[in-house]
């Protein structure tokens, strides 16, 4: 949120931003330094080539003939192909280019005329992104200043001005308030960046060979970009310098000098800080162009993902390129254009906090905030996409299907369903789409309270009821018509052990976690003859010195934590316990005040997370004990809790009808969405992330489950 | 937690089954939600599902388009506990039709063209062409407010609603027995579509089951 960009500590002292060639051996980390230079001879092309090359050495050696012609001949081969690569991806890019200018050029004309009803005059002031933009003509610049100058005074006219200063206060202030997180914070933020990061780290060696040479594309995308804007930027953002120029121009809006003025006297501490920014959002859009580029060239799986994952409307041309091209190449063009309507958009925006938040420091490009703001609010705003309707009563507990777009979910009416989102009905009104449950699955005699998800390709899922059974499902396959006949093979192995009411499960490793209103948490392995595995009860002395909560010391919840080799298990009076699953002991017991209603581990990281009735959300270091966080989530009891599968983002729904979005490196609300509502005192009951897919879902007491995009 | 002061009905993870929704009635004209009649309907049932009259009691001032969409939502929720139940006993092979008496055959209406499914599919069909009426979003879009043209449509859902209570009470005794004891549905639902005039009276072919339901105190477990 905050600091958009992935490399914010790292890079200090690029005030030419993006030029991702030119940052070699600048600072300490960066990955993206050693990469350009390791990659170039593992690109695709280049390990084609290679494998010509290799094979034709292989003829070489067998038929032992010839052997320097054919060498050379080899070598010509592999560096001409290797030039028609180069050439013709370059051709591609510089098209790509083009289209987007064009595009955003058009779009520009477009929202100027809308919103001032004046012909924007942009002609050919933005010169082709492969050359350095050359200084714009005087002429143009006449006429600039005269279209600016009308504009000016439609914007006096209307007090647009003073908006804008109010917008800009408010930045500053938001800004005053966050410098501190900013500096500390990890870089990724965006939804974007975990892929990013993702790549970044798990691929980092081995399948650099594609990406490397995509890399270098990618580096003269961004240079140009990173010129033009980071020169601007070095010279307080005011410089007549290539498209920067274009901005400078808007000087209705030198009334921002004062904020400008202020804004310096804050940052004065940290210019660097505000420097390498730059540096690195520019770096950063380096990286998208490369993200983009490897989704267009790398297998379809990843293209398809990201390219549904960042649905980035408005460029005519490709849908996914369109967005992180426009990204680097609009950095300037969008930067200079869109300073125009900077303040009007700036007002538009929904400025939430989190959008607030992200917001740079800087007095750089105002434009360059606008334009990233753009790409975070496409990014970054969940909207509602789905609806959920046929359970009879509230929705107790709802999970995605581990690969498709598929969940299910569990309700207090005594059944499961299992919904498609690819098979929606249309709904009446524009707003969602409405989904038919593909199958119910009914065999719990009473309500449901919690459900658990197989691991891919079990086809599988559990569920454990308020009747005491754990219930194992096959899932029907996705294209199961809802009024197919009935198959008995749908229901699987029953699991009877609890003697009252099972609360929580958590699936992992072809194990099942259940923990029970009869005091003990479970573990299954559900398909096996004996499928009791273990059960944790808390019999430690210590815990029955707290005589009166150990009486009813329930579990409320229970999750994996370390891999699957330890279980979190909360319990009602607050205390949450820590059992090696091999001895069944307890390793670790912490407890605090009040009653914890959920707990999940973090993906990678030694991290539980626990959700409180007293509203709050806590963070406990799952090696030492020590609460490394706590903080005041929501208005009202917090029910849910998800966290997305990279371990970036946190999910929480709570009584007071509301999804929260969490950046967990910064613990700050990301986005806040209000989604269900009240059935007695239940709302929301649960809320999901889906592990592979873009989509959120919150369960409530209203019966509904809905699912954001 | 803010409990004692306030009642919070709320069920808490790690709460005990019998204590799930046991909390204090809350008067109906006090439940501000939407779904108060929802929730009046349920507590009135959860105190004693056998007073017919106290539950099908509508308050006063209260949509009786409402009222009657939000028990027949009632109904069919509470028909997946006989569903669940038949679907161990009710097998294609021996149930291959829907009947209840002789004298007809009902056909599943879920389908395009109406078909002769057997007696545990049209359950299941029945419920989930119900489930997704009721729940409609073009028919039902409010909880509050129903259209007049809407609850027309209650009509046919009672009628094939009904004809699993038929079917189980015809076929599959023991267990329409025992879930009777339990729920009393068949006779709520009886009661009600009578009081309402849903149905047809010659349509119900179920003998009057026994006890009319004399007005008993409540014996269930009656709320602190």
């Amino acid at each position: 949120m905050k600091i958009p960009t992935a490399m914010d500590d790292s890079s200090v002292s690029h005030h030419n931003g993006g030029q991702v060639g030119s940052q070699i051996g600048v600072n300490v980390n960066n990955k993206q330094n050693d990469e350009p230079s390791q990659s170039v001879q593992y690109s695709i092309p280049g390990i084609l080539h290679f494998i010509q090359h290799e094979w034709a050495r292989f003829e070489l050696e067998r038929s032992q003939w010839e052997v320097d012609r054919a060498e050379f001949e080899a070598r010509i081969a592999f560096l001409q192909g290797e030039r028609k690569g180069q050439e013709n991806l370059k051709n591609d890019l510089v098209r790509r280019i083009k289209m987007l200018e064009y595009a955003l050029k058009q779009e520009r004309a477009k929202l100027h005329k809308l919103k001032y009803g004046v012909e924007l005059q942009q002609g050919d002031m933005r010169p082709p992104p492969e050359e350095l933009p050359p200084e714009p003509e005087p002429a143009e610049r006449a006429q600039w200043k005269q279209g600016q100058q009308l504009i000016k005074q439609y914007l006096q006219e209307i007090g647009y001005t003073d908006t804008i200063l109010d917008v800009r206060s408010n930045r500053v202030r938001t800004l005053l308030g966050l410098n501190n997180e900013e500096q500390g914070e990890d870089p990724n933020y965006r939804n974007y960046d975990k892929q990013q990061r993702d790549r970044y780290e798990i691929c980092s060696s081995h399948a650099m060979n594609s990406m490397g040479r995509k890399y270098d594309y990618g580096g003269k995308e961004p240079r140009k970009s990173g010129v033009s804007t980071g020169g601007g930027y070095n010279e307080e953002g005011l410089s007549v310098q290539e498209t920067a120029a274009v901005f400078a121009n808007f000087e209705f809006l030198a009334n921002q000098e004062m904020d400008m003025d202020e804004i310096d006297d804050l940052d004065a501490k940290q210019p660097h800080h505000a420097a390498s920014k730059q540096g690195e959002e520019v770096d950063h859009e380096a990286e998208e162009v490369l993200n983009e580029l490897n989704s267009l060239t790398e297998s379809e799986a990843d293209g398809g993902g990201q390219g549904d994952e960042y649905p980035v409307g408005k460029f005519a041309g490709g849908p996914g390129v369109a967005a992180a091209g426009a990204g680097v190449v609009g950095a300037g063009v969008v930067g200079a254009g869109g300073a125009g309507g900077a303040g009007g958009e700036a007002d538009e925006e929904p400025l939430a906090l989190g959008e607030l938040a992200q917001l740079t420091v800087s007095n750089e490009p105002e434009a360059y905030d606008v334009a990233s703001a753009n790409k975070e609010s496409f990014r970054k705003t969940w909207n509602s996409k789905y609806t959920l309707r046929s359970h009879f009563d509230g929705v107790r507990a709802i999970a995605f299907h581990p690969t498709e777009a598929a969940l299910v979910t569990a309700s207090e009416d005594h059944t499961l369903k299992l919904w498609n989102l690819q098979r929606t009905v249309p709904a009446k009104k524009s707003a969602g789409l409405d989904v038919e449950p593909l199958y119910t699955f009914r065999a719990h005699t009473a309500p449901v309270l919690c459900l658990a998800m197989g691991a891919p390709r079990s086809e599988e899922c559990f569920s454990g009821g308020l009747d005491g059974t754990i219930r194992v499902w096959n899932l029907p396959p996705p294209t199961a018509d809802p009024y197919d006949p009935y198959d008995p093979a749908v229901q699987g192995p029953v699991l009877r052990e609890h003697t009252d009411a099972v609360w929580s499960l958590s699936a992992a490793h072809g194990r099942l976690l259940s923990s029970s209103a009869d005091g003990t948490a479970r573990l299954w392995a559900p398909r096996a003859a004996r499928p009791l595995l273990a059960t944790l009860r808390d019999d430690a002395p210590a815990h029955a010195a707290h005589a009166a909560h150990a009486a009813h010391a329930a579990p409320a919840a229970a999750d994996f934590a370390d891999a699957g080799a330890r279980a979190a298990v909360v319990y009602r009076d607050g205390t949450l316990l820590l059992y090696d699953l091999e001895t069944t002991q307890v390793v670790m017991r912490v407890s605090c005040d009040s009653p914890m209603t959920r707990v999940r581990s973090h993906p990678t990281l030694p991290l539980l997370v626990t959700a409180h009735e007293d509203r709050h959300i806590r963070f406990w270091d799952g090696v030492s004990g020590r609460c490394a966080h706590a903080m005041v989530a929501h208005l009202d009891a917090v029910t849910g809790l998800a966290l997305d599968p990279n371990g970036l983002f946190l999910l929480s729904g709570s009584h007071d009808c509301s999804v929260r979005l969490w950046n967990l490196d910064t613990k700050t609300c990301v986005q806040e969405i209000t989604a269900h509502r009240k059935k007695f005192d239940e709302s929301i009951l649960d809320v999901a992330f889906h592990p592979l897919r873009p989509y959120i879902a919150s369960a409530g007491a209203d019966g509904l489950a809905k699912v954001f995009v | 937690m803010a409990d004692g002061v306030q009642i919070l009905r709320r069920n808490r993870p790690g709460f005990k089954a019998k204590d799930f929704c046991r909390w204090p009635d809350e008067p109906f004209e006090e439940m501000d939600s939407t779904l108060a009649v929802q929730q009046f309907i349920q507590q009135t049932i959860r105190r004693d599902p056998a007073n017919l009259e106290a539950i099908l009691k509508m308050p006063e001032a209260q949509d009786e388009g409402v009222w009657k969409y939000e028990h027949l939502r009632q109904f069919c929720m509470e028909l997946n506990g006989l569903a669940v139940r038949l679907q161990s006993e009710c097998k294609p092979e021996t149930c291959t039709q829907m009947t209840a008496t002789d004298q007809w055959i009902f056909l599943c209406a879920a389908h395009k063209t109406p078909k002769e499914c057997p007696a545990i599919d049209y359950t299941r069909h029945t419920l989930d062409g119900a489930a997704c009426l009721l729940n409609s979003n073009k028919y039902f879009p409010s909880r509050v407010s129903i259209k007049e043209s809407s609850v027309a449509k209650l009509g046919s859902v009672c009628r094939r609603v009904y004809r699993i209570f038929s079917h189980a009470y015809f076929h599959h005794r023991s267990i329409f027995d025992a879930f009777e004891k339990e729920t009393h549905l068949c006779k709520r639902f009886t009661y009600f579509v009578t009081k309402y005039s849903i149905i047809a009276k010659e349509i119900l072919i179920l003998p009057k089951l026994d006890d009319e339901t004399p007005i008993t105190p409540p014996v269930g477990e009656s709320e602190a």
